[in-house]
């Protein structure tokens, strides 16, 4: 974990409303996927956006992010050049054991992106089924990506793009035709994460979810970002997390 | 290189800069980008005798210039504290300030007691304004302002006692006094001021809790008027703090009158904002010939009106 002046080399739209921005750093930067990052963007806005890494290709970091807010349409407006500070890499991201051969990545909306950079570091090594639901046409991205996934499911909420279902049912549907995974890696809205973490239970399947919640510090220090463990504790979203095991958080 | 020690009631910090309570943690996260030792103290995230699980989340938002939290004294415990991370934060070198809350009087009396002795200074929290019992409730009116500094200095034989006011008073002035009048070493102000930010889709408060501490940048003139104000009324020692982003803000609060400053929310924006105040400091201080920090302290010179 550092905090890097990063220049960007790359700030582009990949699908409605959704950006990738590309950043250069001065050094090689060790990440695990899952993995993310706190990205200032400077001026009136006193918190870092936490944004998932993509993409890592030696000095060259890539995020995706939704234009939601301020801060976001802030960094859509930055163009190549331009320098900001970023923290990374911050949290856990995913592992997957050696004994897990298949694995399934069930991803919605901007949730995909953190799925993107598990693909992009196992995929030749494990049997990879990936699972991408999109709200419709407009918001498919990452096709080129997803792709190079051993096999490539993706649906739309509206029918707009691929079958007219969400990324669990997709999921389900090809459980169901005898496709069972050794691990689930999922990330995605709180609705999904929660469907999905009943599928997992119900066909005891090992389920690990990367959460989202708004942060402060994103290293663990001010417990601003927690979730609720099964266990009664709460755990720090940023630093014991972003990954966590399903049936370990309350969702 | 200036003198950045200061001397807060007995206690000889390296330098006038203090971790606040609630953003640094007990230190170890921020010890993992540079040496917390080289900070002149920590305050711990706030204490209380039974593991707190604090408020529902969202816990935060922001707002231009500002944030609001409501994180509702999560905390492992006072126990906890002394087994896990008391040795290890002393043995960092920075001064260990416990950040402290009760919801009764007997809570303040106890938390005391436990650490009469163990750390460098307890700091008392009777002013937070995100949790529904205690905590603001002691940090209002004047009169248990002095009452809870009594108690706790009672139970405090060996180890200096500072109270952080609340700035959602009547007068900070009279508070100040208040807290000098229980028999405080020191004083540490302002806590964060009460707000709301609202998700307009929504149509609802952002945080969980509808209400949280205002804190950042932008609290930052209302801080330094309220140190300026608190010094004037106390003879004790003063620690400033509300929106310190830079050597300069911190200077301003010194020449108001504190002796030394916490920095809280700017440690969110810029995770090196700590040592980069403290290397600020020293390089102002040389520019302006001043051979110690401790110099400034209350130099301001009004206006003539």
């Amino acid at each position: 974990m550092k905090d890097y002046l990063a220049t960007i080399v790359e700030n582009k739209k990949i699908a409605n409303g959704v950006y990738s921005i590309t950043f250069r750093v001065d050094e090689d930067v060790q990440v695990r996927c899952g993995q993310f990052g706190e990205i200032a963007v400077g001026g009136s806005h006193l918190l870092r956006r936490p944004i998932a890494i993509c993409k890592v290709e030696g000095k060259h970091i890539t995020f995706c992010y939704q234009v939601k807010g301020e801060g976001t349409q802030k960094l859509k407006e930055m163009s190549a050049g331009a320098q900001l500070n970023v923290l990374m890499p911050l949290g856990n991201g995913f592992f997957v054991e050696e004994s897990e051969q298949k694995v399934a990545l069930v991803g919605g909306g901007v949730g995909i992106f953190p799925l993107i950079s598990v693909l992009r570091q196992y995929r030749g090594e494990k049997q990879i089924s990936s699972y991408m639901g999109f709200r419709n046409k407009a918001a498919v991205c990452m096709l080129s990506e997803l792709s190079k996934a051993n096999k490539s499911v993706v649906v739309s909420d509206d029918g707009s793009y691929g079958a007219k279902m969400n990324a669990v049912q997709a999921f389900e549907a090809d459980l169901a035709a005898g496709n069972r995974p050794d691990v689930v890696l999922a990330c995605g809205p709180m609705p999904m994460l929660r469907a999905l973490k009943q599928v997992a239970e119900r066909e005891g399947l090992t389920c690990f979810v990367s959460l989202e919640e708004r942060m402060g510090c994103g290293i663990g220090a001010c417990l601003v970002c927690v979730c609720a463990m099964t266990n009664g504790a709460n755990a720090r979203v940023c630093k014991d997390g972003p990954v966590f095991n399903a049936k370990s958080v309350e969702l | 290189m200036a003198n950045l020690s200061v001397n807060l009631c007995g206690i000889t910090l390296k330098n006038p800069v203090i971790g606040a309570s609630g953003t640094v943690g007990f230190g170890r996260e921020f010890n993992e980008l540079y040496d917390i030792g080289t900070v002149g103290g920590i305050s711990t995230k706030g204490l209380t005798n039974e593991p707190r699980l604090g408020n529902p989340t969202p816990r935060i938002a922001e707002s231009r210039g500002v944030i609001l939290n409501a994180v509702g004294l999560q905390n492992p415990g006072v126990e906890h504290f002394i087994e896990h991370d008391l040795a290890w934060l002393k043995s960092t070198g920075t001064a260990v300030i416990a950040n402290v809350a009760g919801k009764t009087l007997d809570d303040y009396r106890a938390i005391c007691e436990r650490l009469d002795g163990l750390v460098d200074m307890v700091e008392l929290n009777i002013s937070c304004p995100n949790v529904k019992s205690g905590g603001m409730a002691f940090g209002i009116k004047p009169q248990s302002v002095e009452e809870v500094a009594k108690i706790a200095k009672s139970a405090l034989t060996k180890t200096p006692l500072m109270v952080k006011l609340s700035p959602n008073v009547e007068s900070i002035a009279t508070n100040a006094k208040a807290a000098e009048n229980g028999g405080v070493d020191a004083i540490s102000l302002i806590n964060t001021l009460t707000g709301m930010a609202i998700d307009i889709e929504r149509r609802r408060p952002i945080i969980a809790n509808n209400t949280g501490g205002v804190s950042g940048a932008g609290i930052k003139p209302i801080a330094v008027r309220m140190v300026y104000e608190a010094a004037q009324a106390v003879k004790i020692p003063v620690v400033g703090m509300g929106g310190i982003t830079c050597a300069e803000d911190a200077i301003e609060f010194l020449m108001a009158g504190a002796t030394a400053v916490q920095v809280g929310t700017a440690n969110f924006t810029d995770p090196y904002a700590m040592p980069k105040i403290i290397k600020g400091l020293n390089e102002w201080c040389d520019r302006h010939g001043v051979e110690n920090v401790s110099e400034l302290t209350g130099v301001l010179t009004l206006n003539q009106r």
